[in-house]
């Protein structure tokens, strides 16, 4: 008997603070579905008494808020899809290249790149502002993608798996006749899809969520990503129409979270492997 | 290389790659080539990282020595003066910079212990649980660190409400008091933000504690329990000093996470009440896009990295010294 009193109150503590930590997103989605007067009354009802879709409708035709939130949405999609893409591919590339090959000044390059974690964003992020601006690219798709192609996080990452890659296979596809490329794309590309999709989810959930740069890089209501035009409107009287907001929040946190839900195992083991060792 | 298979019997000269000496000690136009052909690999990279990176670095120090105005296209060379400015006192930027910085240090000493405690706990929690609903439980308390800063603000702006809140009301149905302004009365707004920020970010702190203590060896458990040591023994004598490295590691990136605190005060409080959680991004971002200051707003940028790498290397030493 004693035996089972240990496990079932860590259930019990567990489910409690599961609960705490449920509650909040919940809210979110049940607000979402309340009408109008009952979104500001002050009662705990999970389940809406009169649930209605009419929030969601409105929030998509352009209604109260007068938000282009399809183009949001397109917005966000599209720059963290192409963001994604960009930064795999020339991150497993980088990574590749410094893992195995002859690259000269290749532990300089190593160095600098690991170096540059540990300097605060906030840094380069002004600099970057002025530098965008200066190009005339303020407001555009290159300005919300660009910034992001050079973390270092990613060709860190795919560096310690291609390091680990066993040598011999290469070797014996260099004796067939295979050059550098080929046995990139044939060998090291395939083999190395868990450690690219690690990569690819957390791109995504990044760009995706971050909202100061997509919020000064843009400046109108047409570039602005998800994140940032619910941001800007978290400062406006929007906050006086809390179902449409909440309504607009669960649309924005969809995407991610299927992605998180859908990758979290890959994402648990990328994010317990960046610890130290 | 022994005893592995190997594909080729026939050829037993050393195998010339690009990875291996060898290779390398070629005729010197191969190796050029092989060089060559190698650096295109790193060059798409390299172009970004020196074009949004490594100029950007270079360029934001020399910003901090002009004075850049963001709308004006004249940046005269200004020498020290933006930092003279930050440590004169009765200057604008000297109160921006260290009102900014007591918000700052404020949200760091108040949100790291519990950053670090409440990570620890969890996993604790999490891996006291049998091994069927474990998963479960790690993801449910994972799950809010997927959510964007500006969903977050605007789920828990309306949890802290003082009228319409979910936290207000459930204080109501336990008789305590339920009128409190979460985020406009201190030190209610401290609470607030630190709670919003456990909620929202506990989990990736939880997950590397969960993986440390996994690996601490069974055995040394096992013979703890023979000498009798009881629970809270065996935690202060047998799992801390082994989770000793993650724990060092938790504690930097918390601070450093907690020390570029913005998206919470920024969109949650709005720096209220008064000034109190106005923390030091807030106020650089508002010297370099509300003042148009880019210059001296690149020189407080500058010192606060300076600040985190500094204390970063401090936490390092001083955890480091304690096991010599």
């Amino acid at each position: 008997m004693k035996k089972y009193i240990k496990p079932i109150l860590s259930i019990i503590i567990a489910s409690v603070l599961a609960v705490v930590f449920i509650a909040p997103l919940l809210w979110m989605v049940s607000i979402s579905f309340k009408d109008d007067v009952e979104a500001i009354l002050p009662n705990l009802n999970i389940i809406p008494d009169h649930p209605t879709v009419a929030n969601y409708v409105n929030v998509l035709t352009g209604g109260d808020l007068n938000v282009p939130i399809w183009r949001w949405v397109f917005n966000s999609l599209f720059v963290g899809v192409v963001t994604t893409v960009l930064v795999v591919a020339i991150d497993a590339l980088a990574a590749y290249g410094l893992a195995r090959l002859d690259v000269p000044f290749k532990n300089v390059i190593l160095a600098m790149i690991v170096g540059t974690m540990m300097i605060p964003s906030i840094v380069w992020f002004l600099p970057l502002y002025a530098e965008f601006s200066k190009l005339q690219l303020i407001d555009t798709y290159w300005a919300l993608i660009l910034p992001y192609t050079s973390g270092a996080f990613g060709v860190f990452l795919l560096y310690q798996f291609f390091t680990s890659f066993p040598k011999e296979i290469e070797e014996a596809a260099y004796l067939d006749g295979a050059n550098k490329f080929q046995i990139f794309y044939r060998i090291l590309l395939p083999s190395a899809k868990p450690a690219l999709w690690t990569l690819a989810i957390l791109t995504f959930m990044g760009v995706f969520n971050d909202f100061v740069w997509p919020l000064y890089a843009t400046n109108s209501d047409e570039m602005r990503t998800l994140t940032a035009g619910i941001a800007i409107m978290t400062q406006g009287s929007y906050v006086n129409s809390p179902n449409k907001m909440m309504a607009l929040s669960t649309i924005a946190t969809i995407p991610v979270l299927l992605v998180f839900l859908i990758g979290q195992k890959s994402f648990v083991k990328a994010v317990t492997q960046s610890g130290i060792k | 290389m022994e005893g592995n298979f190997n594909p080729h019997p026939a050829s037993q000269a050393p195998i010339e790659t690009p990875m291996n000496r060898s290779f390398q000690t070629r005729t010197v136009k191969s190796k050029w080539k092989s060089q060559f052909t190698s650096s295109l690999f790193v060059l798409p990279y390299l172009i970004c990282f020196v074009a949004f990176l490594a100029y950007p670095l270079v360029y934001g120090i020399v910003m901090s020595f002009q004075d850049y105005e963001l709308l004006s296209s004249k940046h005269a060379f200004v020498g020290l003066k933006n930092y003279i400015d930050i440590f004169k006192k009765g200057d604008y930027l000297h109160t921006s910079f260290f009102q900014g910085l007591l918000g700052t240090v404020k949200f760091v000493v108040y949100s790291v212990p519990f950053l670090i405690i409440v990570g620890l706990a969890l996993a604790l929690l999490v891996n006291s649980l049998p091994a069927k609903v474990r998963s479960v439980f790690r993801t449910i308390f994972f799950t809010p660190y997927a959510i964007s800063a500006s969903v977050m603000a605007v789920i828990f702006i309306r949890v802290f409400d003082t009228n319409a809140g979910l936290l207000n009301i459930v204080l109501s149905k336990f008789h305590l008091p339920s009128q409190i302004g979460w985020l406009t009365d201190l030190p209610w707004a401290w609470i607030a933000l630190v709670g919003a920020t456990l909620w929202w970010t506990i989990g990736f702190n939880m997950l590397i504690f969960i993986n440390a203590l996994n690996e601490v060896s069974e055995e040394m458990y096992e013979a703890a329990k023979i000498d009798g040591a009881n629970a809270w023994q065996r935690f202060l004598y047998i799992t801390l000093p082994s989770i000793r490295k993650i724990m060092i590691f938790i504690i930097i990136t918390s601070t450093i996470a907690s020390f570029n605190i913005y998206a919470q005060p920024f969109l949650m409080t709005r720096g209220g009440p008064g000034s109190e959680t106005t923390v030091l991004l807030m106020n650089v971002f508002d010297v370099a896009f509300g003042q148009h200051k880019m210059g001296a707003a690149s020189a407080m940028a500058l010192l606060m990295a300076l600040m985190i790498i500094v204390i970063s290397i401090i936490q390092f030493r001083l955890t480091r010294e304690r096991e010599e």
